[in-house]
């Protein structure tokens, strides 16, 4: 249906949109790509008074590496990340996972930062940047903070960004090549929101786990890291049983809902298959 | 509320209005400027049939404000061609028969058009991907696949013969 | 010819044209006539049309299930600026009346909630506007009251409800619309002498038809004629017009509807009833014209067009060695808070309740539930895609419990090539097929013998690849004594008899055949399959035939699009109309060229003395002489100018139900017929089912436009998988409907389908409709839930997993593993 009335800003700069936001009282919504606002809007189950469109700050679309790290601006579509060999090589779980978010057009104008700030307790990249360690770089008026990922998601379309901020840029720690990495998913169709999915890094020294991040979305209010299965994995072996006692204690770590999609055992269930698999994956990514 | 005065390029014309800002690019487009081929089918982002080409992207217009597409150029199903000088994708879908109730069609051309205008020589799976966010009830799909298979071959030849 | 049936005749075949394979055009993969204009966008769905002075309508639903309205505020809706009116109930009841119903007794309904809410969903309330958001904000004012009521979600239970949970006291203290027992032959001698007898309990839950365009109507009333004219993309409109002007207290003269294209409809834009009256009391009670286009999530909600929703229990009697005897079960079907249609869904289907199998005898017991949801409608099969799928369902059951191979079950069973024309325990008629050589040509279009080898070796892999054949029917061209043949005899209702079609010919003097048509354009193709019959008729170019679409003033009989139906009927219409036209050109003809009419001939767009190539005048030359220059003709009526007729086509083959229902006549006999074989992948872990190959074979008689028909069984065999994997309306134990937008149900994209679905065809003509052509429309729907349902089934094999109920989403499928695992 249409949306309700909204007034309307396009600042031209950043310090421009953040003034706007200053002082706000929370009633403004920036507005990026827009494909999960809009339609909320357009069911009108979100009534912004005004829009804050960043669009044309084209200082904010960048994506590129900064020393040891991968910087992605808030303007960065998903497409042109899917499409990035920069990403690919820096970040090749992102890379991976972007095969199983959504659909082309949808991610020519969606933007990773506005996802992640949407919080959708069952999108892909929430899961991805848990499981690389990402920092979030949020700006206001009159400041500049950095929140890790893991404290950033806080509950469903929930997050650490304050009403009078902007997430203005996401860094991730370049992969090093030793790394592997796994991703699976499992959704109803092909770029739906995932029902679950794992996401996992894992480095493999003497054949035994020197560092292992595990991070699954579609299992609570928010997506997150599995840090009591983590920390049982590292200093062991780097072999099928411990992949598959991390995966049932992350399956026992969870609590799901239940919901159209699938029940909450369901996605304990697939947690734990879909755990093992990726750090399956991982592991043989290492060699 | 306050109307905004926005400037667009539409099927390389220019057009001017003052919109509400809440008003949705696929309704400027149809109600305002009278384009109906581009169409509406959910209003929340999902069938696609309201897609149309925003600065050389396929984009959905129910997902997009009028006032945002302020200096913006774009394209709709109207632009591709003519029933007297149909446009090969479009001859392709005629032929292979990639269309029944012609509703999800122009949604379909749109992004056969900006998956050609990168990759003039796609796979099957290339296409397939292409289409997956544009929902058709009656087709089935794979006549639409075989469409665009086929305007892509004619493309190519068109364009080695003129090089 | 009589049958073994009491009281029981095969009428004799009315068929003029026989099949041949020498026709030009019937049978050409001939490029569509309607495409052109709906690539290039100039399609002219409901929502492109503007009238001067146009405002805009919008609905508010009923959050509840199950309420009445304690007090409704519409003040502040009306002080808004741009607001021209707000419509509440007190103007429905006061303005409008009862709309249709096919169901006896009829179950009231009007157009939009007048005593209370049966429904989440249910309309309550409209607004005019000047906008379509002016009209949205406007019913966010409207401030309602509700006093909660009993809300009823369980079909079983509701049929046992009471007092305040009862939805249409009026009717009767109860929410059991119909509870009727039937025995078609011997049913209990043949479950007496069963060697075996396999039970299955069944569960086939509600999707719908989503086509992408929603319902729509713009309407306007001429307070200087006192009428009404209304755009809309309904159907039904040139035969139950009256009906509708009745339900807005006009004299049937005085509503006209003009048809638009539909963008899809799958029998969900069958009636549109409701929508066009409310649109039409809007324009009235505004003063302007209204558009109401129906918002996608009122689609889900209200669209008065849900699917079937049942539960079965079924048993099959068969011999040891796999002889099919006797096949009976209880059903019910959960018809939600209305019953438009009756039972009709099942009426249908008893036109092929044996399925391609030669069962002697079927008793079924029919339960229709009231619920607070919203009510069944038409979805491609009207219910008897669902028998198909309990059918094949227990046969392969039969095959598991008596370890037989499940194609050789069938094939034993299958009717026989020579056994045609075949009457079936209800008294319906199968007028032809071969459903070994369907069979055949499937596996062998499939490699089934290569995927089974393929097959074991996966296992061993530990893989699991599942194969599913299924073998159904396609009833085409009902007659709707399919509908009022089961209602109460003591109450039988509207009593259609033949579903009748019309057509209008004309020839204008450039010799160019004008036909206008009293059925709508659903994504069917009705002008190119009419070009094609008129080009073969007249021996013409296609491009020399103009197809136009018949409002409700200028056409009558037609029933449009719906049960296959369209092309048999509106064929039959123009063989009739065709014949009185080339009569009068063949008159002119033998007169300008002094020849006798028997020895005259149509070739070529000319009538031609046969034999005598050169002597011969163009269809032209005869339209201009005898539609201008009648002096140069005897004075003789016969030769009277103008070349133009209407005419209207019969049901070719049915008959009436015995009197006391010991059969239900011939009804819905133009039988089509399939073979689908699927071929998944199960991923038993997850639950996710990827479909690795696929093969449809149909015969629907002659083709007319193989390529069109081909459309069907694709985009219906789509239709079934997302029946079957994926799609069902949720509603909790309150009536809440859980996933009624695009996000949360979802249709198969192209993601979900088979990458290289094969099709086949075959014909086995019709002996009663002309050239022997059979309805096709309802097309792999009727067949593909049964496959897809078999080859999960089978994949899974090795766990003992059985698939009983649709649809068998990822978390259902791993939710089968896990119990048959522990």
């Amino acid at each position: 249906m249409k949306p309700p009335p909204f007034g309307y800003e396009r600042p031209a700069t950043l310090n421009a949109a953040l003034s706007l936001l200053k002082n706000d009282g929370g009633k403004s919504k920036i507005i990026a790509g827009g494909q999960s606002l809009v339609p909320m809007m357009n069911f009108r189950l979100v009534r912004p008074d005004r829009l804050i469109d960043i669009n044309r700050i084209s200082e904010l679309d960048y994506h590129r590496i900064e020393g040891s790290q991968l910087a992605i601006g808030a303007l960065c579509r998903h497409a042109g990340l899917k499409e990035s060999e920069v990403v690919k090589n820096a970040c090749p779980l992102m890379h991976a996972a972007y095969h199983w978010v959504a659909h082309g057009p949808v991610r020519n104008r969606g933007t990773l930062c506005g996802n992640l700030c949407h919080a959708d307790p069952a999108s892909e990249m929430p899961a991805v940047v848990l499981a690389t360690n990402a920092m979030m770089v949020l700006r206001s008026s009159g400041a500049k903070r950095e929140v890790p990922a893991g404290q950033f998601f806080l509950g469903q379309y929930e997050t650490a960004t304050a009403d009078d901020e902007v997430l203005v840029e996401v860094r991730i720690p370049v992969a090093p090549k030793s790394q592997g990495w796994g991703f699976h998913e499992v959704s109803v169709r092909k770029g739906d929101f995932a029902i679950v999915a794992a996401a996992t890094t894992l480095q493999i020294s003497n054949g035994k786990v020197q560092a292992v991040t595990i991070a699954l979305t579609g299992v609570g209010s928010h997506a997150i890291r599995l840090p009591q299965a983590e920390k049982a994995l590292v200093g062991g072996k780097a072999e099928d049983a411990a992949f598959r006692e991390a995966a049932a204690t992350c399956a026992s770590a969870v609590s799901p809902n239940s919901d159209i999609h699938g029940s909450a055992e369901y996605r304990r269930d697939l947690a734990k298959t879909l755990v093992y698999r990726a750090l399956r994956d991982a592991g043989e990514r290492c060699n | 509320m306050k109307q905004i005065e926005v400037t667009l390029k539409v099927n390389k014309k220019e057009r001017r209005a003052a919109v509400a800002p809440r008003l949705l690019l696929s309704d400027f487009l149809r109600h305002n400027l009278h384009l109906h081929g581009t169409h509406v089918g959910c209003e929340h982002g999902v069938c696609g049939a309201c897609t149309v080409i925003v600065d050389g992207v396929a984009v959905r217009s129910c997902l997009m404000f009028a006032v945002q597409a302020d200096g913006c150029e774009v394209t709709t199903v109207e632009a591709l061609g003519t029933i007297n000088k149909l446009h090969p994708l479009q001859q392709a879908f005629w032929e292979e028969h990639g269309l029944q109730c012609g509703f999800c069609t122009p949604g379909m051309l749109m992004v056969a058009m900006e998956l050609l205008s990168k990759n003039p020589n796609p796979s099957e799976d290339d296409i397939r991907d292409a289409i997956s966010g544009n929902l058709c009830r009656c087709t089935g799909y794979q006549n639409i696949v075989k469409a665009i298979v086929s305007a892509a071959k004619k493309m190519r030849t068109v364009t080695e013969a003129a090089a | 010819m009589t049958s073994h049936l009491e009281d029981h005749v095969i009428p004799p075949s009315r068929q003029r044209e026989k099949p041949r394979s020498n026709l030009k055009w019937i049978g050409q993969d001939m490029k569509r006539v309607e495409d052109p204009r709906l690539l290039t966008g100039k399609g002219k769905y409901i929502d492109d049309i503007e009238l001067a002075n146009m405002a805009h309508a919008a609905v508010l639903g009923s959050p509840h299930a199950h309420a009445r309205v304690k007090s409704i505020d519409v003040s502040k809706a009306e002080a808004l600026p741009g607001v021209i009116l707000v419509f509440t109930a007190k103007d429905a009841s006061e303005q409008t009346a009862q709309v249709a119903s096919f169901s006896s007794p009829p179950v009231p309904q009007y157009c939009m909630a007048i005593d209370k809410i049966r429904h989440v969903g249910e309309v309550i309330a409209a607004v005019v506007a000047e906008d379509p958001y002016i009209a949205q904000d406007a019913i966010d004012l409207i401030e309602v009251e509700y006093d909660l009521l009993p809300p009823n979600s369980d079909p079983e239970k509701a049929i046992l409800a009471t007092g305040d949970a009862v939805l249409h006291p009026e009717r009767g203290p109860t929410n059991c619309a119909y509870d009727q027992e039937f025995k078609f032959g011997p049913v209990d001698e043949d479950f007496a002498k069963a060697e075996v007898v396999v039970r299955r309990k069944v569960k086939w839950s509600r999707s719908g038809a989503q086509p992408i365009e929603t319902v729509g109507a713009i309407a306007d009333f001429d307070e200087g004629t006192g009428r009404f004219t209304c755009y809309a993309n309904t159907s039904f409109y040139n035969v139950v017009n009256f009906v509708i002007a009745g339900a807005l207290k006009v004299p049937p003269t005085h509503l006209k509807i003009i048809p638009t294209i539909a963008g899809g409809s799958f029998g969900s834009k069958i009636f549109t009833h409701r929508h066009v009256a409310l649109t039409c009391a809007l324009a009235r009670a505004a003063g302007r014209p209204v558009k109401y286009i129906q918002d996608r999530v009122d689609n889900f909600l209200n669209c008065d067009a849900h699917g079937s929703d049942r539960v079965y229990d079924a048993e099959l009697a068969l011999k040891r060695d796999g002889t099919m005897l006797s096949l009976r079960f209880r059903v019910i079907d959960d018809y939600g808070a209305y019953f438009q249609f009756g039972v009709g869904h099942h009426g249908n289907a008893l036109a092929q309740v044996t399925g391609p199998y030669k069962i002697n005898s079927i008793g079924l017991r029919v339960i229709a539930a009231l619920t607070n949801k919203c009510q069944q409608g038409a979805y491609r099969g009207f219910g008897s895609e669902v028998t198909n799928f309990l059918i094949e369902r227990i046969v392969d059951a039969a095959a598991d419990q008596l370890n037989i191979d499940p194609v050789e079950l069938r094939r034993k069973n299958l009717i026989q090539p020579h056994e045609f024309p075949y009457v079936i325990p209800t008294g319906n008629v199968y007028d032809s097929g071969n459903y070994q050589a369907v069979l055949d040509k499937a596996l062998e279009l499939v490699g089934y013998n290569d995927w089974k080898k393929k097959q074991a070796a996966a296992r061993t892999n530990g893989k699991h690849i599942g194969i599913g054949v299924a073998t159904c029917q396609e009833r085409s061209v009902y007659s709707p004594t399919e509908w009022w043949s089961l209602n109460p005899l003591s109450n039988p209702g509207f009593a259609l008899t033949s579903v009748p079609e019309g057509v209008s010919l004309r020839i204008d003097s450039s010799g160019k055949i004008f036909a206008q048509l009293n059925a709508p354009f659903w994504g069917n193709s009705p002008e190119t399959v009419v070009t094609q019959i008129l080009a073969e008729q007249f021996t013409v170019d296609p491009s020399d035939v103009v197809i136009g679409y018949a409002d409700s003033d200028a056409g009558f009989n037609g029933f449009g699009p719906g049960g296959s139906r369209y092309t048999v009927m509106v064929t039959g219409a123009i063989v009739t109309a065709s014949g009185k036209l080339k009569h009068k050109l063949k008159k002119l003809a033998g007169h300008m060229l002094e020849t006798n009419e028997e020895d005259l001939e149509f070739r070529n767009g000319t009538v031609g003395a046969k034999g005598i190539p050169g002597m011969e005048k163009t269809i032209a030359e005869l339209a201009l002489m005898g539609n201008f220059f009648r002096m140069s003709f005897p004075d003789d009526p016969e030769f009277d100018s103008g070349l133009e007729t209407t005419a209207v086509y019969d049901h070719p083959l049915s008959s009436p139900p015995h009197p006391q229902r010991k059969h239900l006549g011939i009804f819905y006999p133009i039988m089509g017929h399939m073979c689908h074989v699927a071929v998944v992948e199960v991923d038993p872990e997850t639950g996710k089912v990827e479909i690795l190959d696929y093969a449809a074979v149909h015969d629907a008689g002659t083709m007319v436009n193989p390529q069109t028909l081909g459309g069907h069984i694709r985009g219906g065999t789509a239709n079934g998988i997302g029946s079957v994997l994926f799609e069902e309306y949720k509603y909790d134990e309150n009536g809440q409907f859980l996933n009624a937008n695009f996000a949360d149900y979802g249709l198969p994209t192209v993601a979900e389908m088979p990458k290289d679905m094969k099709i086949g065809h075959l014909e086995t003509p019709s002996p009663y409709t002309e050239y022997g052509i059979k309805g096709g429309g309802e097309g792999g729907r009727m067949g593909s839930p049964s496959a897809i349902a078999r080859a999960v089934e089978d994949a899974l094999k090795p766990f003992g997993v059985r698939i009983d109920s649709v649809p068998i989403p990822p978390a259902k499928v791993r939710e089968l593993v896990r119990a048959a695992q522990s």
